[in-house]
């Protein structure tokens, strides 16, 4: 009390605005100072005690007055002025928010609310602390919370003390300001911290789905009321909304001008003003503009108001904003607000309305809201408390489950009805008699005095006197009526503090009567009672409070054990609400996939659940954030803190933008979490809208070519190697038959074996179905395809073929060894750990020594390679070499050493050389005349003999089967024609007809089997050749053999008889058995017979 | 086998042992030692052969029989090529000088065996016997590449066989060893030297080492020349492997004693001598006694690690095979 008159003192003129001023600095200062000064420092302020501490306050508190009163001295209009923006406050605060609110959706609103409820636990638990802290005296207790709460208070109530500590910019006066300013940044960074602490524990900490149906169901109820609302509005309302709506321009105008009122509550308001206002209120000395003007500007830049707005009705944007988000609010809580959110009917209640008289429900207060049926906070407040009041008279029974719901609705409406800025709703006129009345008159004193403590008071209250009220439930619908009964009430349990705090609040809820009128000092008549009014609004539950803290300060402690279950849990229950919508959501989607079926059967009409970029990018960022969690969490603290708002009003309008993401932790969206689908699991369709059975995949083909030798370095020059060999032994058969033939007078087509080598071709397994990657488990074809490669390292050993016993033993040897091997890798590859990460041996030891153990080394290996494999390359290419030019020196003999010095030796031996005409080079005689010919420069002979194979039939006849093979690769043009049918009794008819009998004759001597040509005769059959005899004079065709000629004998005998007979058929006759009897082929024939025939003819 | 009356070599061995590096007087028991070692090397290597000949079904063992079991020796190999090639040589050219000397084959072999080991010549005889028109013909393996082939195909001249050069390496080192220990000597200890290295178990004790290598018993074929100049040059190889072997043991012997086990004696008699004016030379001071011989051959017996492969197999009282050296 006696801080007041010190300031009336110094300040000498209007002193509402100062009280509204001062109100908030003692507070917050008390709330600074400390815990179980509150009581103390009530009874002073009725007593007049001095208390040292209380001292100190004073005198810190008549400092900063007196530095306000300093600076402010000057003249009374600016003050004035000044204190219209402190009050202005709200009114700013609100306008924004509702800027928002008419922009975004309802449901947007409801995320808001979530918002604070975050706010709100948070300062439950502060205070209880508070509470637990100092259990000492009931009076003590509920001062503390309240001193504590100011500051949070302030915002509803609000920003009084903020504005003009930033106006002053003096450090006397901003030193509490900006304490007290701290103290709510660090509530709010608390609450900000809690909550994002509990989002971040939301995705680390897993909850189960089992709350999520009610969370549907309960959502579903409250879309249903708020349809219900709709639909009555929409089609009782229409009349009124249009009025309202009609005055709603009006009632704008009014707003701006005292939206304008405080150019810092406007900072308040709003972000990017806010930013522009602390600017501007820090160089205010600099700007020139006066205050008004300010304002005014500031208000035009300003956006539009919300759907409350209305010219005609002063304060009600603000009241109904804030009244429709506690509504929200309180709705959102659907766990406890559900019984509450419709009208009790009839059917559920027979006698409910003989019991309860004045019947109210969440959904008739949405719908008297949207009438605008409320009047003031204290109309909205008592509704709601009504509601608590009713259901707790008529549920008698203190076991019944109801009662504890509506408990811990009051409770929570208690916390949030300061939220509610303490307005009363007037007309415009009004507002304006009063105005004018302003003048004349000055405001209480003890109220301005009282207010902030009052409000304070009010605030803290909620706490106790929900619990409270859990007991005492009738009462609170009894105090709800008037404030005096509170004020009767109070004294008889502490005078002396209820009288105080009955002096706040009408204090306070001056103030907020100013910021709502905006006037500038409400005239005293109409702001007592308004006075007494908004404190009820606000101070009504703190009257509850005293009623419990008369009685009931032990219940507090145990009122928060009764409450246990519930808040028990925190976090838990944080989840609960702040994710209750979104959870409903999810549960609702998930509840649709079954819609309309059985249970278990999902809907097929249901889209399917698809995965979405946004999703996954989401639920990557919010993996990302766990990961680096503490940093984050600054981030987002200080990111939340510069879009904090430092009216409490506005953190429920805000978040809006933020809140875009769900907060579900992203287990409630598992779809974002799947990896993509392998190629083979999708669900695929062909173009005839089958679906492709992917099963298969894991059965698939074997793959190819594991049964061939990989290609590698070593492998390539095995091969080559080997193809050299096969190469180098094609010319070896060659020198091996060219010296056969030189020491073989005869030899025959089928003497020597073709060597015509295939190409090694390693063959695959067929195609093999497996049903998993490793090696393909078939012992025989394993086995066989080991065999191959032994057999190819005996081939290139050396070893052109092999018996298989060999290739048996030396398999088993060798799988032996490589099964011992893969048994020492095994081994050494799994001995156990010395350490966690290494493994006890590098793969390169774990090589060297199963080798070792099974005696080989690297150098082996090495060697292996080096000499077997390498050099023998070299080796096999020399001896190719080799092979070629003596083979070469075979096929041209020339004149060797063995010769002798006179070439008397060039006979020896059977040599040719004579035969291939080059035994005259030596002279330079061209003995066959190919110089002149010019073969040898056309052909680049060396030497100018008759290549061996060309001159000799039977060199040529063999050479010819020798070189079969290459011939049809050198690519002839013209296919060789096809060899001639051997003639047979079949075809014999295609011949012409002279020669039809004589092939018949031939046939019936083969005994009717087809005839061989001569060429492929067997050698020792075929016609010999003429040879030249020494005397080098043709004498005889040629030498017939003996059978032969004493046939040809005889038959010139038959001849001679039979000549005498049958002239006509002799020259047939002679033919005929000639043909018979010799058993040759024609073309030989007529080769043999043409230099017989003049003998035949002639004999 | 270590009997006097069975010691049939002991000058031969000695002489050997001369010319790998023991310079001094080796006692009787470790030539005999030696002897028998190489005895009975030598009846394994022909029992082996005599085996690999009846495989083949043959009765009389073949030079290949017995170049088979040395095959993994590469460089012995190569000495042993060389050395049957000059022997060739040699042949050919007393053939063609129509010299054919008392002695023959052994002859030859004397003459290639102190031609071959000239350290002044390295290679090439030095002895003027040889035709120029002879060329040294190349002993062919079974193994080579060009056994690969059904066809025989001269050799040319030009060819390198630089796998040969390798080969060599081992034996040129040996001759640059003895070429650093003639060095220092004077004719009649150079020609000593040259005398010890003609020293064969075979070179004209022919019958004397069929009886002693147990022809007849371990083999019951009647070897060719060829194959008694292969055993004595194998058992050449044979003593200065063991020889040098044993040095080796003996020298480490000694630098452990010189180390340890000397000092303790030392210290227990007398302080370590100043070197004195009368000391022995230093090299010439013990000779290689049966026990480095004993653990020579220990050491050459030790197996190769190749031969652990199919340890596994259950083999009873299995006993490792002799080691050819």
């Amino acid at each position: 009390m006696s801080s007041t008159p010190n300031r009336f003192a110094i300040n000498g003129h209007p002193r509402i605005p100062n009280g509204v001023n001062g109100g908030p600095h003692r507070a917050s200062s008390m709330t600074r100072v400390a815990s179980g000064l509150g009581a103390e420092s009530e009874a002073k302020e009725d007593d007049h005690e001095d208390d040292p501490i209380h001292a100190a306050l004073q005198q810190r508190w008549q400092d900063t007055e007196a530095s306000i009163a300093a600076l402010f001295g000057g003249d009374g209009q600016p003050r004035r002025a000044s204190s219209k923006p402190a009050d202005a406050a709200p009114t700013e605060s609100g306008a924004p928010s509702d800027a928002k609110t008419t922009s975004a959706p309802p449901k947007k609103a409801a995320r808001q609310i979530d918002d604070d409820y975050g706010d709100d636990d948070d300062e439950d638990e502060e205070e209880e602390d508070v509470e637990k802290q100092s259990p000492l005296k009931s009076k003590g207790k509920a001062a503390l919370p309240n001193g504590l709460s100011p500051n949070h208070l302030r915002a509803p109530a609000p920003a009084v003390k903020p504005p003009a500590a930033v106006r002053t910019t003096s450090s006397a006066v901003s030193d509490p300001a900006k304490s007290s300013e701290d103290v709510r940044k660090q509530l709010e960074e608390d609450k900000k911290a809690a909550a994002e602490a509990a989002k971040l524990s939301f995705q680390s900490m897993f909850y189960t789905y089992e709350n999520d149906r009610d969370a549907m169901l309960e959502q579903q109820k409250l879309d249903e009321l708020d349809r219900e609302v709709e639909n009555e509005l929409s089609t009782g309302q229409n009349g009124t909304a249009n009025a309202t709506s009609a005055t709603a321009g009006a009632a704008a105008g009014q707003n701006t001008t005292q939206g304008s009122l405080g150019s810092a509550d406007l900072g308040a308001s709003s972000l990017t003003l806010k930013h522009l206002i602390a600017r501007i209120d820090m160089k205010r000395d600099m700007v020139k503009a006066s205050d008004n003007q300010l304002r005014t500007l500031i208000s035009e830049v300003r956006k539009g108001r919300s759907k409350w707005a209305s010219e005609d009705r002063v304060g009600q944007e603000e009241l109904y904003e804030a009244a429709e988000k506690v509504l929200m609010e309180l709705k959102a809580m659907t766990e406890y607000a559900q019984p509450f959110l419709q009208r009790v009917s009839k059917r559920e209640a027979p006698d409910y309305f003989q019991i309860i008289k004045t019947p109210m429900d969440i959904g008739t207060m949405i719908k008297k809201l949207k009438q605008f049926n409320y009047k003031s906070k204290k109309d909205f407040v008592d509704d709601l408390n009504l509601i608590w009041a009713n259901c707790l008279k008529y549920n008698q029974d203190p076991a019944h489950p109801l009662r504890k719901k509506a408990l811990y609705m009051r409770k929570e409406t208690d916390k949030l009805t300061p939220l509610i800025p303490d307005i009363v709703v007037r007309d415009r006129a009004e507002v304006e008699a009063e105005e004018r009345r302003l003048h004349s008159v000055d405001a209480d004193d003890s109220d301005d005095d009282d207010a902030p403590l009052m409000a304070s008071r009010g605030r803290k209250a909620p706490k106790k006197g929900a619990t409270s009220s859990a007991r005492k439930a009738p009462p609170v619908a009894v105090e709800d009526t008037s404030t005096p009964v509170p004020e009767d009430r109070k004294p008889a349990m502490h005078p002396s503090a209820s009288n105080l705090r009955n002096d706040f609040l009408r204090a306070d809820s001056e103030a907020h009567d100013a910021n709502s009128t905006g006037l500038n000092t409400p005239p005293p008549g109409l702001a007592t009672p308004l006075g007494v009014n908004g404190v009820h609004g606000s101070g009504a539950p703190g009257s509850q409070a005293d009623v419990m803290e008369v009685d009931g300060f032990g219940h507090s402690a145990t009122s928060a054990i009764v409450e246990d279950p519930d808040e028990d849990d925190t976090e838990f229950k944080t989840w609960k609400q702040v994710t209750k919508k979104d959870r409903a959501q999810a549960a609702a989607e998930r509840n649709r996939l079954f819609h309309g079926n059985r249970y278990p059967f999902l809907n097929e009409e249901e889209p399917a659940l698809l995965r979405n970029k946004a999703g996954m990018r989401r639920w990557i960022r919010q993996q990302k954030m766990l990961t680096e969690k503490p940093n984050v969490e600054g981030d987002t603290q200080e990111g939340a803190e510069s879009t904090e708002q430092p009216a409490g009003e506005s953190t429920l309008a805000e978040g809006i933008e933020k809140d875009e993401d769900s907060t579900l932790p992203d287990y409630y969206n598992p779809l974002s979490a799947i990896p993509d689908l392998d190629e083979k699991w999708k669900w695929t369709t062909d173009s005839e809208g089958y679906v492709v059975s992917q099963n298969e995949q894991g059965m698939r083909m074997f793959p190819k070519d594991r049964y061939k030798a990989p290609q590698g370095s070593l492998t390539n020059k095995m091969e080559t190697n080997m193809h050299q060999m096969q190469e180098t032994r094609k010319i070896c058969a060659k020198i091996g038959i060219v010296k056969q033939m030189q020491i073989q007078a005869q030899t025959y087509q089928n003497q020597f074996q073709k060597y015509e080598p295939q190409p090694f071709l390693e063959q695959d397994v067929g195609p093999v179905v497996v049903s998993e990657e490793g090696p393909l488990m078939a012992p025989w074809v394993n086995r066989t395809a080991f065999q191959r490669s032994v057999g190819k390292i005996f081939y290139h050993a050396g070893f052109e073929d092999f018996q298989p016993s060999a290739l048996d033993v030396v398999t088993d040897v060798a799988s032996e060894f490589l099964t011992k091997l893969g048994q020492g890798l095994m081994l050494y590859h799994e001995q156990p750990r010395k350490e966690a990460e290494t493994p006890r041996f590098t793969f390169e030891e774990q090589v060297l020594h199963t080798l070792d153990e099974n005696g080989m080394d690297i150098e082996s290996l090495e060697t292996y390679v080096k000499d077997d494999v390498d050099r023998l390359g070299n080796k096999l290419g020399v001896m190719h070499e080799r092979m070629k030019s003596h083979l070469a020196d075979l096929l041209r003999p020339a004149l060797g050493d063995h010769a002798g010095a006179d070439g008397v030796g060039a006979f020896n031996d059977g040599s040719e050389q004579f035969v291939g005409g080059d035994f005259a080079e030596d002279l330079d005689e061209d003995f066959f005349g190919f110089k002149e010919l010019g073969l040898a420069d056309e052909l680049g002979l060396e030497s100018l003999s008759v290549p061996l194979h060309l001159l000799q039939n039977r060199m040529h006849s063999a050479y010819q089967a020798q070189n079969q093979g290459p011939v049809p690769t050198s690519g002839l043009i013209f296919t060789p024609p096809e060899p001639y049918e051997a003639i047979s009794t079949e075809n014999i008819g295609n011949q012409i007809g002279l020669v039809q009998d004589f092939f018949r004759n031939k046939l019936r001597a083969n005994r009717d089997e087809p005839l061989v040509e001569d060429e492929d005769l067997p050698q020792k059959q075929r016609f010999p050749k003429p040879r030249l005899p020494p005397t080098g004079k043709i004498s005889s065709p040629r030498k017939r053999p003996l059978k032969e000629q004493q046939q040809a004998a005889k038959k010139k005998r038959k001849l001679e008889e039979s000549e005498e007979k049958t002239k006509t058929l002799k020259p047939l006759r002679l033919q005929m058995p000639d043909a018979q009897e010799n058993g040759v082929d024609p073309e030989k024939d007529a080769e043999a017979n043409a230099p017989m025939s003049p003998e035949s003819i002639g004999n | 086998m270590a009997e006097n009356k069975n010691a049939k070599y002991r000058t031969e061995i000695q002489q050997m042992m001369f010319v790998s590096g023991e310079t001094s007087d080796v006692s009787p028991e470790t030539t005999s030692m030696i002897e028998s070692i190489v005895q009975q090397q030598v009846m394994e290597m022909l029992k082996r052969a005599t085996e690999l000949a009846a495989r083949r079904g043959v009765r009389t063992i073949s030079t290949d029989d017995l170049i088979f079991l040395i095959r993994h020796d590469k460089a012995k190999v190569s000495r042993l090529r060389t050395f049957l090639s000059w022997k060739d040589v040699r042949k050919s050219a007393k053939d063609s000088d129509d010299k054919g000397g008392g002695g023959g084959d052994a002859g030859g072999v004397d003459d290639f065996d102190l031609a071959a080991n000239d350290p002044t010549l390295g290679t090439g005889p030095s002895v003027g016997t040889r035709n120029s028109k002879n060329k040294k013909a190349k002993v062919g393996l079974p193994w080579d590449v060009s056994s690969f082939y059904a066809e025989q195909v001269p050799e040319r001249e030009d060819e390198e066989d630089e796998e040969e050069e390798e080969m060599n390496a081992a034996t040129l080192q040996r001759l640059k060893q003895a070429d650093e220990r003639t060095k220092g000597m004077n004719a009649e200890e150079y020609l000593h030297f040259s005398e010890c290295r003609q020293a064969s178990f075979t070179f004209r004790k022919g019958k004397r080492f069929r009886e002693w290598a147990g022809f007849g018993v371990v083999t019951d074929s009647k070897p060719n020349d060829d194959i008694v100049d292969i055993l004595g040059f194998l058992t050449y190889e044979i003593v200065t492997l063991l020889t040098e072997e044993a040095l080796k043991v003996k020298a480490a012997e000694d630098a452990l004693k010189r180390e340890s086990g000397g000092d303790e004696e030392k210290r227990g008699r007398k302080r370590r001598r100043e070197p004195g004016l009368f000391d022995p030379p230093e090299e010439a001071r013990t000779p290689v006694g049966p026990k480095h011989i004993q653990e020579a051959f220990r050491r050459l017996q030790k197996p190769d690690i190749k031969s652990r492969y199919m340890h596994h197999v259950p083999k009873g009282n299995w006993q490792r095979p002799l080691k050819l050296i």
